[in-house]
C-alpha cells in the first residue's frame, strides 16, 4: 500500500471551489431573505452583482488551470461527469442571477441610462417575475455550492474525498461564507432596516458554523478510524498548523464566539459592528483555507 | 471485436525497465519530465536479514467499469470496440478530472512544455501535437497491424502476456480463468483487464 498526495489540483482549483460556494450561497441566501424578509434593494443588488463576479472569477481560475481552456465548450458532452453538471448549474445560476438583479439595479440612479436601453416589455417582465427569479436563483445557488463538493468526491482512490460528508461539508461551509459575506455587506448598509437583516444573518451564520463543526466531527471520526488513505489525510490535516489555527480556530471557533456574544449579549447593536466585520472576514478566510487544505490532503491509496 | 487484456507474471519480472524504455520511444512519452505510460514499481520491504524486493509493472488497467471515463466531461476518454480505454487528444481540455478519478495512477498531463520538447526531439514525426492528458493505449496502432504492444514485445522475460480475453484459445484467456491471476484494488469494482500472477 502506498499513499501519494494528488498533484494535479492546487490553489487555483481551491479558489474556484471557494468562490463557487461563496457566490452560490450568497445568491441563495439573498434570494431567500428577499422572499421571506424583504430587504434593502441596494444591498441586495450589490450582493447579487458581487456573487456573479465571484462565479466569473472562479470560472477564470478553473479555465486557467486547464491544458486547453479554449475547448471548454466540450465539457457539455458527458452527463456522467460532475463537471458537465457544474457547467449546467453555473449557467442556470448566471441566467437566474442576471434576470433577478436587473430590476434591483434600478435603485442606482447612475445605472438608469444603461437599464433604460433594455426594451420596456422585457423590463416589466423581469420586474413581474422577480420573485420567481429569486426562487430559481436560490435553487441554482444551492446546486452550485453543493457541486463544488460533488466534483472532488468523485475520486474512488482518494478515500478522504470519496465520502458523502465532503459535499455536505462544502455546502454548509459555502453557506457559512455566503452568510458572512452578506453580514459584512449589511454592516456597511446605511439603511436602518439593514440591522434587522444583520441580526438574522448573524444567527444564520452561527447555526451554520455549529453544523459545520458537527459535520467535521463526524468526518474526522470516520477518517481517523479506518486504515486507509482517509486516515493519512486526516493525520496530515491534524499536523498542519495553518489548517488548525487558520481554519479551525480563527475561521470557526473565534467567529462563532463573536457571533454568540453578538446574539446573546450585545443585542445586535451597532456597537458590535466592528466585531461582526472581523468575524465575517475570519469566516471568509477560513472557508478559503478549508478548500486549500482539503485539496492538499487529497491522498491516493495505491495498491502497490 | 475483441476484449484485450494483459497478464503480468510477477514470477518472472526482473525489473529491467525495458518495457518503460520501449513504451517511451514507441509512444513519444515525456521521459524527459519523468512521465511514463508504464512503470515498474520497485519496493524493498523489511530489514536485514528479512528483506524482500517486490517488483510490480503497472500501466492503465483498461477497466471495464472506468472511473476516468465517468469523470471526463468532454467525452475525450472513451472505450473502443476492443475494450481499450483511449483519449481523443483533440477533445481533451486537460481539466484533470480523470487523473483524480483514476485509482491506478495511469494518467499524467502531457503539458505545453512537453509538447515543445517533443517537437525539438522528434521534429515532424510528433504524435502529441497539443497538450492533453495522456495514458496507455495498449499500442492500438501496433495491435491493428497484428503486432504486440511495445512493452510486451520487448519484455525479455515474458512477464507481460497480451491478447484477447474472450478468445478461449488464447494464453491470456487461459491464465485469466486459471484462478492464479488477481486484479489490483478489486474492492473498488473497476473490473480491470490487466491481471497479476503473484510471485
Amino acid at each position: 500500500m502506498t499513499f501519494v498526495h494528488q498533484e494535479v489540483w492546487h490553489w487555483q482549483i481551491a479558489t474556484y471551489l471557494f468562490l463557487g460556494g461563496l457566490g452560490g450561497a450568497t445568491f441563495a441566501i439573498s434570494a431567500v431573505l428577499h422572499l421571506f424578509e424583504g430587504c434593502d434593494r441596494k444591498m441586495l443588488s450589490v450582493a447579487i452583482m458581487s456573487s456573479i463576479a465571484f462565479l466569473v472569477i472562479g470560472t477564470i481560475f478553473l479555465l486557467a488551470d486547464m491544458l486547453q481552456p479554449l475547448k471548454a465548450i466540450y465539457a457539455l458532452t458527458n452527463p456522467r461527469s460532475w463537471i458537465f453538471w457544474g457547467v449546467i448549474f453555473i449557467n442556470f445560476y448566471f441566467v437566474s442571477a442576471i434576470a433577478y438583479v436587473i430590476p434591483l439595479l434600478e435603485t442606482w440612479p447612475q445605472l438608469l441610462p444603461i437599464i433604460r436601453k433594455i426594451p420596456q416589455p422585457v423590463l416589466s417582465l423581469l420586474e413581474r417575475f422577480n420573485k420567481l427569479a429569486a426562487l430559481t436563483g436560490s435553487a441554482a445557488g444551492f446546486l452550485v455550492a453543493i457541486y463544488t463538493g460533488l466534483l472532488i468526491s468523485a475520486a474512488p482512490a482518494i478515500s478522504f474525498w470519496n465520502t458523502p460528508a465532503l459535499p455536505l461539508l462544502f455546502v454548509i461551509s459555502g453557506f457559512s461564507t455566503g452568510a458572512a459575506y452578506l453580514l459584512l455587506l449589511s454592516t456597511f448598509s446605511k439603511n436602518e432596516s439593514a440591522w434587522k437583516i444583520t441580526a438574522k444573518l448573524e444567527q444564520l451564520d452561527a447555526v451554520l458554523i455549529v453544523s459545520e463543526l458537527i459535520i467535521l466531527g463526524a468526518y474526522f471520526n470516520f477518517a481517523l478510524f479506518l486504515p486507509t488513505g482517509a486516515r493519512a489525510s486526516a493525520e496530515y490535516l491534524f499536523h498542519s498548523p495553518v489548517f488548525l489555527v487558520g481554519f479551525f480556530i480563527a475561521g470557526l471557533i473565534v467567529p462563532l464566539a463573536i457571533e454568540t456574544y453578538g446574539i446573546f449579549f450585545s443585542g445586535h447593536s451597532k456597537k458590535s459592528g466592528s466585531l461582526l466585520v472581523a468575524a465575517s472576514a475570519l469566516v471568509l478566510v477560513g472557508g478559503y483555507l478549508l478548500r486549500i487544505y482539503v485539496l492538499k490532503a487529497g491522498i491516493f491509496q495505491y495498491p502497490w | 471485436m475483441a476484449r484485450y487484456g494483459m497478464i503480468m507474471d510477477l514470477r518472472t519480472c526482473v525489473g529491467c525497465q525495458a518495457c518503460m524504455a520501449a513504451c517511451a520511444t514507441e509512444n513519444q512519452t515525456p521521459f524527459w519530465s519523468g512521465k511514463f505510460r508504464t512503470h515498474v514499481e520497485d519496493k524493498t520491504r523489511g530489514a536485514f536479514p528479512d528483506v524482500t524486493r517486490e517488483l510490480l509493472p503497472r500501466l492503465c488497467m483498461h477497466c471495464d467499469n472506468t472511473p476516468c471515463l465517468s469523470a471526463c466531461p468532454t467525452g475525450a476518454t472513451f472505450m473502443n470496440r476492443d475494450g481499450v480505454v483511449l483519449v481523443n487528444f483533440d477533445r481533451c481540455i486537460g481539466c484533470y478530472a480523470c487523473c483524480v478519478a483514476c485509482p491506478y495512477d495511469a494518467r499524467y498531463p502531457y503539458d505545453r512544455e512537453d509538447v515543445d520538447r517533443e517537437h525539438e526531439l522528434y521534429g515532424k514525426t510528433v504524435t502529441h501535437e497539443m497538450p492533453h492528458v495522456d495514458k496507455c493505449t495498449f499500442c492500438t496502432h501496433r495491435v491493428s497491424e497484428h503486432r504486440e504492444p511495445a512493452c510486451v514485445s520487448t519484455c525479455p522475460t515474458n512477464t507481460r502476456i497480451f491478447g484477447n480475453l474472450d478468445d478461449a484459445a488464447s494464453e491470456v484467456h487461459k491464465l485469466a480463468v486459471s484462478g492464479k491471476a488477481r486484479v489490483l484494488n478489486e474492492g473498488l469494482g473497476t473490473s480491470p483487464k490487466v491481471m497479476y500472477i503473484p510471485s
